[in-house]
């Protein structure tokens, strides 16, 4: 029997020890509120507002920093729209630099009110039926929840140490209640990026406006939100010819790329307007780096049986997530 | 699960010594990306020839030093870098060493940051005018919007932006005009970074070059501006002509094929016919394709797709028997190594 381990390829030249953290991204500042690395590869990533979502992410817990995450959604309901709202709701809790393309200021009033950290809220979950947070059933339930390890499996043993530790480390992911209204002094620091009409591309005013609030400030971390893409209530018609679009997300990839630490995007884009059987829409999809595909089921009251994932103690799922590309595995 | 090689046995023979002025289409779609495959012709061509390989991959012998010039369109050089660490590659210290050189055509192709750059050369005489006889192709009005050949405008042509020193880009694309004069542009671009490789080298050496999504120029710019799969399909050419062997990558999801043959059901736009005839001109004059997908059956645990090697259109007979087409399955780790296995091998 050799001491030596086995499973070790003897070729020269690469260096063992570093490839596990290879993908060295060049560290967020740690203390930074609302980020942590993936306990995946340890890439910073931070909350899109839903724990359910974050935890489809690819294992990394959190959507990683740098990456654009592409929701679309079927039908004439807007789940999609409620997603983005969480997303831009933490982001304004993380008083993170929040920047929402298209929309006029309402759409920020809109915001849903903070109830608390996901991690205090644990605790109730067994007192209380939790109707107030979207829930959506993923299919993807081997995807294991990263927080609840120490979250709520833990908690029926140790209350006290729990909640001590919650309020210790500043929270990851807030919950919230689209019911209520989100009120918070940074507020009003959001942006919003109305679109202008030209003849040209409408989104290179947005861009040269995105490229200057983020290279100016070299510190905060932010949060692009585009509702509704290419809706023709928000967007003008010339806004969908590959052209500009495509240029447009190309243009932003690259912004992602440059400010791979500090920027995050959502994005969500009506899919009965535009098909996914498309090129363009495909198109879209290949320059994400993550597609999330929502099909709401018809409401009807047979919902509950027709879904294997509903208990009793849950609520119906209101649809089904597809997701197509496992959001910014690797690239 | 044990480490594995860096370049899977079974994969080598198609990915290393390529034939003089052969053209190899990678196609992926959506979930099978095909980065780990590019960063496996990477390897084959720089690695450094070392004993261990596994037997039948011909590793460069008697001296013949291959260099590669990888142009991406969608994404960074820090991508690049970091993934082709994990495979032992050191790009940066192999472009000091002039083996290597990376064009970004991501960061600043249709958006500079810079927005107060240099104000656009006033009429780089030569720059359009070999072209401005127009080539004799396509039947006229083949494609809606392209009929009016493109005038070349010189004008607005940004071709020789000195680009900042950033270690390892050798350059930035820029994209900026339309029509052939923009392509000329990064022709001139992508050649003058060529040329620059070649002059350090001696007889008998080899350049590969990689094109990353050169499909994303297609679509993001159109007929409507004056590009269309045939211009496409020339400036491939004229890079083609440059190098030893040339990798393409394209993307070949099935909206961008099928919808510009379903004819009468549903009209095709110009975005899908010409991605598919981009993309199946290019399919005709390769040597080979390697086509990646995800499993028909859906998600598994230790599959991540499929990778078929089949013969291209543009092999001649007596090379058709070095081809063995095949189809194997392939699995990313989550170390970045890959295994690539046949059908109910493990």
């Amino acid at each position: 029997m050799s001491f030596r381990k086995r499973n070790i390829s003897l070729s020269p030249g690469v260096d063992r020890n570093a490839v596990p953290n290879a993908t060295a991204h060049p560290a967020a500042p740690v203390s930074t509120p609302g980020i942590r690395p993936s306990p995946d590869d340890g890439r910073p990533t931070t909350s899109t507002g839903t724990r359910s979502l974050d935890n489809l992410l690819a294992g990394h817990a959190g959507l990683p920093m740098g990456k654009i995450l592409l929701v679309e959604e079927n039908g004439t309901t807007d789940f999609a729209g409620a997603l983005l709202r969480y997303y831009a709701a933490e982001g304004v809790i993380q008083e993170q630099k929040v920047h929402v393309i298209g929309v006029p200021e309402q759409w920020g009033r809109s915001l849903p009110g903070l109830i608390g950290s996901v991690e205090s809220l644990d605790e109730k979950r067994s007192d209380r039926r939790k109707d107030d947070r979207m829930k959506i059933a993923w299919r993807y339930e081997r995807l294991g929840e990263f927080g609840a390890v120490a979250g709520s499996r833990d908690a029926p043993n140790n209350h006290g140490e729990q909640d001590a530790a919650a309020k210790e480390a500043p929270a990851f992911c807030h919950a919230f209640d689209l019911t209520k209204r989100l009120t918070h002094p940074s507020i009003t620091n959001m942006s919003f990026i109305p679109l202008m009409p030209s003849r040209e591309s409408p989104f290179l005013a947005i861009l040269k406006r995105l490229q200057t609030e983020i290279t100016s400030s070299a510190n905060t971390i932010h949060r692009i939100v585009i509702p509704s893409l290419l809706n023709p209530t928000i967007y003008p018609p010339n806004a969908c010819q590959p052209e500009h679009v495509l240029q447009f997300f190309h243009a932003l990839k690259a912004l992602m790329s440059a400010h791979g630490t500090r920027v995050t995007a959502m994005i969500t884009m009506p899919l009965s307007l535009y098909p996914r059987s498309s090129g363009l829409v495909r198109w879209i999809e290949l320059l994400s780096d993550g597609v999330i595909e929502l099909c709401p089921f018809p409401h009807s009251a047979d919902a509950m049986a027709t879904s294997g994932a509903a208990t009793s103690q849950e609520e119906p799922p209101q649809g089904l997530g597809v997701y197509s590309e496992p959001p910014a595995i690797r690239d | 699960m044990p480490s594995q090689p860096p370049l899977p046995p079974l994969l080598a023979s198609y990915v290393s010594n390529l034939p003089d002025s052969s053209l190899t289409l990678v196609s992926s779609i959506l979930g099978a990306t095909s980065n780990w495959l590019v960063l496996r012709f990477l390897h084959a061509a720089l690695s450094a020839p070392n004993p261990n390989v596994a037997f039948g991959s011909d590793e460069p012998q008697n001296g013949i030093k291959k260099k590669v010039v990888l142009v991406s369109f969608m994404r960074s050089y820090e991508f690049w870098r970091t993934e082709a660490k994990r495979l032992g590659l050191d790009l940066a210290r192999l472009a000091d060493k002039q083996q290597f050189a990376f064009i970004d055509g991501l960061s600043e192709l249709f958006y500079a940051p810079q927005a107060t750059s240099t104000p656009p050369s006033i009429s780089p005489a030569g720059l359009g005018s070999p072209r401005t006889t127009l080539p004799m192709r396509s039947p006229p009005g083949a494609v809606p919007g392209r009929s009016p050949q493109p005038v070349p405008t010189a004008r607005g042509v940004r071709g020789n932006v000195t680009t900042k020193a950033e270690p390892g880009i050798a350059k930035k694309l820029q994209f900026s005009g339309r029509g052939l004069a923009s392509l000329d542009a990064l022709e001139k671009d992508i050649s003058s970074v060529i040329e620059q490789q070649k002059s350090s080298m001696e007889d008998g050496d080899e350049l590969l070059l990689i094109i990353d999504q050169p499909d994303l120029l297609l679509a993001a710019t159109g007929p409507s501006m004056g590009i269309g799969a045939t211009e496409i399909s020339e400036w491939i050419t004229a890079l083609q002509q440059s190098a030893h062997a040339t990798v393409l990558t394209l993307a070949t999801d099935a909206p961008l094929i099928q919808n510009a043959s379903t004819s009468d059901v549903k009209m095709a736009t110009p975005l899908e016919t010409e991605h598919a005839a981009l993309v199946i001109g290019l399919a005709h004059r390769a040597q080979s394709v390697m086509q990646l997908r995800t499993l028909d059956t859906g998600a598994a645990k230790d599959v991540s797709g499929v990778l078929r090697i089949s013969r291209g259109g543009g092999l001649n007979t007596s090379e058709k028997e070095n081809l063995e087409e095949r189809e194997a399955l392939y699995f990313i780790q989550r170390d970045g190594g890959v295994r690539v296995f046949g059908r109910g091998e493990s």
